[in-house]
């Protein structure tokens, strides 16, 4: 039991310390989760919205399959990136495997479905009369999409909110595609993995209490905003 | 604005819900429609709106078919309306911004028709924390405030206290009368159809019955 209390206490030193290691493992999980959750967003929100409140045929099919990507597990999601990446794949000249920038494809693409379908549930649920009223009201396909933007946004920021949980606290697809290189391609949860392998507790405990307190301050801030709304 | 509606079919299944053979709406009238529950009144209203295309037949509005001029130029006030979260001003103000309205214009015309509905008091109120009769006012000031040539209301003053009633009754045919706009209303009242309108047709089972 001792252990834990005093990984605990040596967690909180390498936090307050400004370890080099540590802070630039939890630069990395942001910035890699950040652009992930920025570029699906900008992708699914509008295509989202748009096809949540459109009646089309076989949509009921497309919803379904929707949903069922939802839950793809990340380590599939990694292993298709890393093939795709790999150096004798289809995109193996780009020489991105192993990089950053192969773990933002490989979270991307991980939690696309996942945004994707949360605003396209939303859309379908609550779009409907926020659509119709921009017709009656004269706006065109422009102003209507960007009423039901404005009208469902707290909805969407927390669907936003639910993307980036899912992309830093996914362990699989960054893993493979990454390859939790120090100093490189090191990650929160590949790195919590690690320590915690390795016996090292205290590094292991200070990185999931940063995951725990990133969550925190995210929801603290929906919540605040929400109240203030 | 005329309205010509030509062999209008709509069915839901294998249940026709609207069943019109040719019936015309003159211009700058007060139409009113009433009906039992499922005549088909409100699906007819829907049509005209433009808000549902999956029917048989043409509707024409002076002459034209449904096309993004006229839709600009007409609009609906629903039984339960929606208002943005925001407050009753930036409601009322929503179809003049998107109309590109000058800001002066928009201020000069949402005043008014504040003042018309005697929402005045409302102005900085979230709009979704307004009680039944206010929300109604406001909905149809947001309807009438960029002057459309046609009026569609559904049921617009359901569940709504005496005076909240007399005052969008009274909006109601002074818009009428000021801009000639076409109003067709939808009401299960006899008594309110007779108040307003200047013609009345009654539907059931689909069908314009008178």
């Amino acid at each position: 039991m001792d252990y834990i209390i005093d990984g605990f206490f040596k967690a909180i030193q390498l936090l307050t310390s400004f370890d080099q290691e540590v802070y630039g493992i939890i630069i990395l999980s942001l910035l890699v989760s950040s652009t992930a959750t920025l570029i699906s967003s900008t992708f699914s929100i509008p295509l989202g919205i748009y096809l949540g409140a459109k009646e089309f045929k076989g949509k009921r099919i497309f919803s379904r399959l929707l949903f069922t990507s939802m839950s793809v597990p990340s380590v599939i999601v990694g292993l298709v990136v890393a093939i795709l990446l790999a150096r004798r794949g289809p995109f193996g000249s780009l020489q991105l495997l192993f990089t950053p920038q192969a773990m933002i494809i490989a979270q991307t693409l991980l939690v696309i479905p996942l945004c994707l379908g949360l605003t396209f549930n939303l859309s379908r649920t609550r779009g409907k009369e926020i659509k119709e009223m921009g017709i009656t009201m004269g706006g065109s396909k422009i102003n209507t999409l960007f009423l039901m933007i404005r009208e469902l946004k707290m909805d969407i920021l927390i669907n936003i909110v639910t993307t980036f949980s899912r992309a830093i606290s996914e362990v699989g697809a960054v893993m493979i595609v990454g390859g939790n290189i120090k100093n490189d391609t090191r990650v929160i949860t590949t790195s919590i993995a690690m320590f915690n392998s390795m016996g090292d507790y205290p590094t292991a405990i200070a990185l999931g209490l940063v995951l725990l307190l990133l969550s925190f301050i995210v929801n603290s801030l929906i919540y605040n905003y929400n109240q203030g709304g | 604005m005329e309205i010509q509606l030509n062999a209008i079919k709509k069915a839901y299944g294998e249940r026709l819900v609207l069943d019109i053979d040719h019936y015309g709406i003159e211009k700058g009238q007060i139409m009113g429609i009433v009906g039992p529950n499922g005549a088909g009144k409100t699906t007819l209203l829907r049509i005209l709106a433009g808000l549902d295309h999956d029917y048989e037949g043409h509707v024409t509005y002076d002459g034209q078919e449904l096309n993004r001029a006229i839709q600009k130029k007409m609009t609906l006030v629903f039984q339960k309306p929606y208002l943005f979260h925001r407050s009753v001003y930036e409601n009322i103000a929503y179809p003049l911004k998107i109309r590109k309205t000058p800001k002066e214009k928009i201020k000069v015309k949402v005043e008014e028709i504040l003042n018309n509905l005697e929402i005045t008091s409302l102005k900085q109120q979230n709009a979704r924390s307004l009680s039944g009769g206010e929300s109604q006012k406001v909905s149809l000031a947001r309807a009438l405030v960029f002057e459309p040539r046609l009026l569609l209301l559904d049921e617009p003053t359901s569940n709504i206290d005496p005076l909240s009633l007399e005052i969008l009754e009274r909006e109601i045919i002074r818009y009428n009368r000021k801009s000639c706009a076409s109003v067709i209303i939808v009401t299960h009242s006899m008594e309110q159809a007779e108040r307003l309108c200047d013609k009345i047709i009654y539907m059931n089972n689909g069908k314009v019955i008178k």
